[in-house]
């Protein structure tokens, strides 16, 4: 996740960025030690709130920018309860963030930011069918998450489709079915799952397909 | 309170800016061009609070202003001046720089007092 708030910070004036979850705290960050995990994680929370005031406002709101004698601090949501936020020297250049901003919101919603924390190795896969709603899921994540199901079966056996589809069916009720949220269906199986070899075993069959998937 | 009428009006009078609003950090309305002003005092409350939190939370010295970018470009920015809020919805097709410039021109003689004498 780090690399692409690595190209924001390239921009003349940006100090740093970091990316935040109304839930999951600070979800990446590259400033400067200086600013301290815990503060960015207080700023981000009140960033996220002011976002939420400002969408109950205006409907069409993009982005936030708060001006401050020494700096300027911007944010973009990317999606609900996440968003992206710079601190930057006054002088920064507006157009140039703001670009960079969609650019990054555009990698976001294609889920291009869980590939740096997935360890790889390869392995088989084994198919099998997932009972998804068809609306709900697009087609290319249906492969994968049949792919995941396979691959679920030889970690837990005959019982892998009831478990996989009782956990599918509660992802979808928690949020779009998005490859950015992939990690938390992943934790809800491991969930699931309990034996920790069992759960290492599963991640090692999971990430080749992780990877392929998101080389497209 | 005809300073904070006349304020106002001033402000209203910037080119580049479509309405303003100011009210107390109470939230009392002390006047206004705009409609919905329940609305806006609410935002420009919380704004001003959650700003105010960042900036200490960080360490910075002083909040200039907030703006919500908006889609339709009519923007909404957020003055604090010491115990008042003023919030300005800016036009679509102006000089922001020029508009923002002029505004903060006329808020930094409010802040040091010296629009009372001049009003």
């Amino acid at each position: 996740m780090i690399h692409l708030i690595d190209e924001l910070k390239v921009i003349p004036g940006v100090i740093g960025a970091s990316i935040v979850n109304s839930k999951e705290g600070l979800k990446a960050a590259n400033f400067p030690s200086i600013f301290k995990a815990e503060r960015l994680q207080v700023v981000g929370k009140h960033l996220l709130k002011l976002y939420s005031v400002g969408r109950l406002n205006f409907d069409d709101l993009t982005d936030l920018s708060l001006n401050y004698d020494e700096s300027v601090v911007v944010a973009r949501e990317l999606e609900k309860g996440t968003l992206v936020f710079a601190i930057c020297d006054p002088s920064f250049n507006q157009n140039l963030l703001t670009m960079s901003f969609n650019l990054l919101h555009e990698e976001y919603k294609l889920g291009n930011f869980a590939d740096s924390t997935i360890p790889t190795s390869p392995n088989d896969v084994s198919s099998a069918a997932v009972e998804v709603g068809e609306a709900k899921v697009s087609a290319s994540l249906q492969g994968l998450f049949m792919e995941m199901k396979g691959a679920l079966g030889k970690v837990l056996g005959p019982m892998a489709g009831f478990v996989f589809d009782e956990v599918m069916d509660e992802w979808l009720t928690l949020g779009p079915s998005e490859f950015s949220r992939i990690e938390t269906l992943i934790e809800q199986i491991n969930q699931e799952i309990l034996e920790p070899e069992k759960v290492a075993n599963y991640r090692q069959l999971i990430t080749p397909l992780l990877e392929t998937f998101q080389k497209g | 309170m005809a300073t904070a009428v006349d304020f106002v009006e001033r402000i209203n009078q910037i080119e580049g800016v479509s309405g303003c609003v100011l009210v107390k950090d109470d939230g009392t309305l002390l006047g206004n061009t705009l409609g919905d002003t329940e609305d806006y005092s609410g935002l420009l409350q919380v704004t001003s609070g959650l700003s105010a939190d960042i900036m200490n939370n960080v360490g910075f010295s002083y909040c200039r202003y907030i703006c919500f970018n908006r889609d339709n470009m009519q923007n909404f920015y957020v003055f604090p001046i010491a115990n008042y809020l003023l919030g300005i919805v800016q036009q679509t097709d102006c000089s922001v720089a020029r508009m923002l410039d002029k505004v903060y021109h006329l808020v930094s003689r409010v802040s040091t007092g010296g629009a009372g004498s001049h009003s």
